[in-house]
């Protein structure tokens, strides 16, 4: 027992207390207001509804099993090669997961305008390939090349060496990065409204459409309950074997990422260009559509973004880009850290990731109404705080950061620890010199990643009040409610401007 | 013992913050009065400047979705309310807002009408004639070329179909089977409807569902000058929507929540609201703003229906409109 271990010890109770304010609570005063055994067994033996839970969860399975598919080549070239903008690239991919479902799917619409439901898996498909990416990847990149350099010297065959060199060391990370997906699926709302016309719908758009069109927050709350039910359900089974805490007798995480693979170059390309295509293909519907006005190119779009014309449906375009920023990196630093206590403090790792995944299990309807009724009262009377934005932001980033850290944490080895004690460094100093050089990568993407969620969330941020403080999507979705080709146009360059601000900053990152 | 002291930090903490917060709520002199309004409202610059000077209160406005997000959120602490005086509430959302008790009065402060927009130009390109009536959207010729909204998602989609309901009465089922067949398009709101299948933005319908006062807002919003609006409005297809305005029962502020209520009623303010907010005052002291005596449209006899009918029935309908379209 050392200081550190007793630190983390006594801050785990921040995360614990962290999402029982912001998360548990709310969403607890939900369902003891509103859900009856009576509602519960009507929602469940009304037959309207059954339609609706099968499309949710074939759409889910087969949204995941795409990705994954596509997915999983371009993680391997990006982790594993460095190539011709393969820096860049991984900023690529990651960009859709950022964007408000609103521009993906209206992207998606402008190429497919009649297939909803190829329409919905592709734009979950280019969604959460970056989830794929960023939770696989640096796990794989953490693998040394030099053991799949030996079982092919040994004669193995590339898909063989990846069943039984590679596969076990990323088995953990895949399954993890799959269930998000489901789950991102499962609750989509955004993609599904716009995409699936009126024939298809979803649990989270069912309980939308009660608690929020027809006033019925009875069967929305016992929807949400059962919704939250079979989500947690595939959460345990998805995890249940996910305790194999694979050791990574050596790692090097320079040294990786060079170009070693025994296979030709031309193969790394495909791998990782043919998936991109697919993914960015909404995003470039996008931005041509903010160049194009009236069949012809035009920049008026960006001028008009910041020459005022936007300040008639209440867009100021600096303002709404500079307090998106600022939740982001509020959002960023409160998600990371928590995650970094969760996953230093290994000993109840399981209880507390399970926990952190529950803001996953339950909409974004059921929480926003959750924090109107919660904070109403002094001296919790929050609901109309502007910090309470960024605050939600971060609970509901708060999975994605520790299913990034905690591997990463999890696969630095014990014996580098001991070495460095018995070399004489206290725990500080071993903090400070081995941990955080190795978890720097980790770092940096959960940052990046908690910021992306901030700018990109629509859901919940849709259901806190604002006074003046628009995020990005929220300004997109106002300038594109209103008639007129300047505001339109406006909406396109703003999105178009994230897209390429964002691009920027993952290949930074 | 550790996360008692956290307990006991949040609370003091958290007890500061309102404080802060909870130093004006006597009604003697407030500082501050509240306006909640749908994200939509966008009143123009400085519009509240006389309302401070003359009472020193400022107006604070807050957005919380649209409007039946607004509503919902309202109702489930009615009674305790975010703000005090709330802008907004339509016809199709006031008897729920009514049954829940939500305000002490209420009074209609704005309204307009969801009618059927059409392409001018498309039309006059294919040698089309522009239909005139509902009944007309179900002819052959007119197949495949409107675009509407989900009534049970959107707004102008609700009105749309209430508008059908008061024209046709008990046939209004008979009337959507022969427009479902006629092809209509059906988006999931109106941002999708106007600005991705309607010609005018590249899209293949040349009708859609949207505003009387939209055509107006094609020219307040063109990138060039132009003189007359691309589209029109088949004014025989209108439903009127009106927009109330009410102090919030709970408040603490009731005086002033009254007077922002009449400074939103009273001319200066209501004069403003045409090109602000695209709707018509219902002060008839208010002039109109050119634009809108040119291009928008406000039928004399509308379509309409009682707010408490409208309650009555919503569900049921909404219901048997998607039994109809899916």
């Amino acid at each position: 027992m050392n200081g550190f271990t007793q630190i983390i010890r006594r801050l785990q109770v921040l995360p614990l207390l962290f999402l029982g304010v912001f998360f548990l609570w709310p969403v607890a005063s939900m369902l003891a207001r509103y859900v009856r055994l009576s509602t519960l067994s009507d929602v469940i033996t009304d037959h309207s509804l059954r339609g609706v839970w099968w499309f949710t969860l074939w759409q889910a399975a087969l949204s995941t099993l795409l990705t994954l598919l596509v997915g999983l080549p371009i993680t391997w070239a990006l982790s594993r090669h460095k190539f011709l903008f393969s820096h860049f690239m991984t900023g690529l991919v990651t960009v859709p997961f950022l964007m408000p479902a609103v521009v993906i799917a209206s992207g998606v619409r402008a190429i497919l305008p009649n297939s909803p439901v190829l329409g919905i898996l592709w734009a979950h498909l280019a969604f959460n390939v970056a989830v794929v990416v960023r939770l696989v990847g640096p796990r794989w990149a953490l693998l040394d090349p030099a053991m799949e350099h030996t079982s092919a010297d040994l004669g193995a065959s590339p898909l063989r060496t990846f069943i039984y060199v590679v596969w076990p060391h990323i088995r953990t990370a895949v399954r993890n990065a799959s269930s998000m997906v489901f789950l991102f699926c499962f609750s989509s709302f955004a993609v599904i409204a716009i995409l699936g016309g009126i024939s298809r719908r979803t649990i989270e758009s069912e309980i939308f459409i009660q608690a929020v069109r027809l006033g019925n927050v009875k069967t929305a709350t016992a929807l949400a309950a059962l919704q939250a039910l079979v989500v947690m359900c595939i959460l345990f089974f998805g995890s249940r074997h996910t305790s194999d805490t694979t050791d990574i007798s050596s790692i090097n995480v320079r040294l990786n990422q060079f170009s070693s693979s025994s296979l030709p170059k031309i193969v790394v390309y495909l791998a990782a260009y043919i998936p991109l295509i697919v993914v960015i293909t909404p995003l470039l519907a996008v931005i041509a559509r903010s160049f194009i006005l009236n069949n012809r190119f035009s920049f008026s779009g960006y001028a008009w973004l910041f020459d005022g014309s936007t300040s008639q449906v209440g867009i100021n375009t600096s303002t709404t880009l500079s307090t998106s920023l600022v939740f982001a990196v509020i959002c960023a630093f409160i998600a990371t850290s928590l995650a970094l206590i969760i996953g230093f403090s290994r000993s109840t790792q399981w209880a507390i990731s399970t926990v952190t995944g529950l803001p996953l299990v339950v909409s974004a309807v059921t929480l926003g109404l959750g924090i109107i009724v919660t904070f109403q009262n002094s001296p919790f009377a929050w609901r109309s705080e502007k910090w309470l934005i960024p605050v939600i932001h971060a609970v509901i980033s708060l999975p994605l950061a520790v299913r990034i850290l905690s591997p990463a944490i999890s696969a630095i080895p014990h014996d580098l620890h001991d070495a460095s004690a018995s070399l004489g460094a206290d725990t500080w100093r071993t903090l400070w010199r081995i941990d955080f050089p190795l978890l720097q990568p980790a770092i940096l993407r959960s940052l990046g990643l908690c910021a992306a969620v901030s700018i990109g969330e629509f859901g919940a941020t849709s259901f806190l009040t604002r006074s003046g403080a628009e995020t990005i999507p929220m300004a997109i979705s106002q300038l594109l409610g209103h008639p007129g080709d300047v505001l339109s146009q406006a909406a396109y360059a703003l999105a178009t401007l994230c897209i390429v601000g964002l691009s920027i900053l993952f290949s930074v990152l | 013992m550790r996360i008692h002291r956290f307990i006991v930090g949040v609370v003091v903490i958290s007890a500061l913050v309102s404080c802060t917060s909870a130093s004006d709520s006597q009604d003697d002199n407030p500082k501050e009065v509240i306006l909640m309004a749908y994200d939509a409202f966008t009143p123009e610059k400085g519009i509240f400047d006389d309302f401070t000077s003359s009472t020193g209160a400022q107006v604070k406005v807050v957005t919380a979705g649209d409007t039946g997000t607004m509503v919902s959120k309202a109702i489930l602490t009615s009674g305790n309310p975010e703000a005090d005086v709330m802008w907004g509430i339509d016809n199709t959302l006031l008897s729920r807002a009514q049954n829940a008790d939500l305000l002490v009065s209420y009074e209609p402060v704005d309204e307009g009408d969801v009618c059927v927009n059409y392409d001018k130009k498309w039309f006059a390109d294919q040698k089309l004639d522009v239909p005139t009536t509902l009944e007309e959207l179900t002819q052959p010729a007119y197949k495949k070329l409107l675009a509407i909204q989900d009534p049970v998602a959107s707004s102008p989609g609700l009105a749309f179909l209430l508008g059908t309901i008061s024209l046709f009465g008990d046939n209004w089922k008979s009337y959507w089977k022969q427009l479902l067949e006629n092809d209509v398009r059906i988006s999931a709101n109106w941002t999708t409807a106007y600005t991705e299948d309607f010609t005018i933005y590249g899209g293949t319908y040349p009708m859609v569902v949207s505003y009387g006062s939209s055509p107006p807002a094609e020219v307040f919003y063109s990138e060039k000058p132009i003189s007359e609006p691309p589209t029109g409005v088949i004014e025989s297809t209108c439903f009127r929507q009106t927009e109330y305005v009410g102090v919030m029962r709970g408040t603490n502020n009731p005086n002033i929540a009254q007077q922002l209520v009449n400074y939103l009623l009273a001319k200066k303010f209501q004069e403003s609201i045409p090109l602000s907010l695209f709707v018509f005052p219902v002060n008839k002291d208010a002039q109109l703003p050119q634009l809108f005596r040119d291009f928008a449209v406000r039928p004399e006899k509308p379509l309409t229906m009682e707010p408490t009918v409208i309650d009555k029935n919503r569900e049921q309908w909404l219901n048997e409109w998607r039994s109809l379209a899916l």
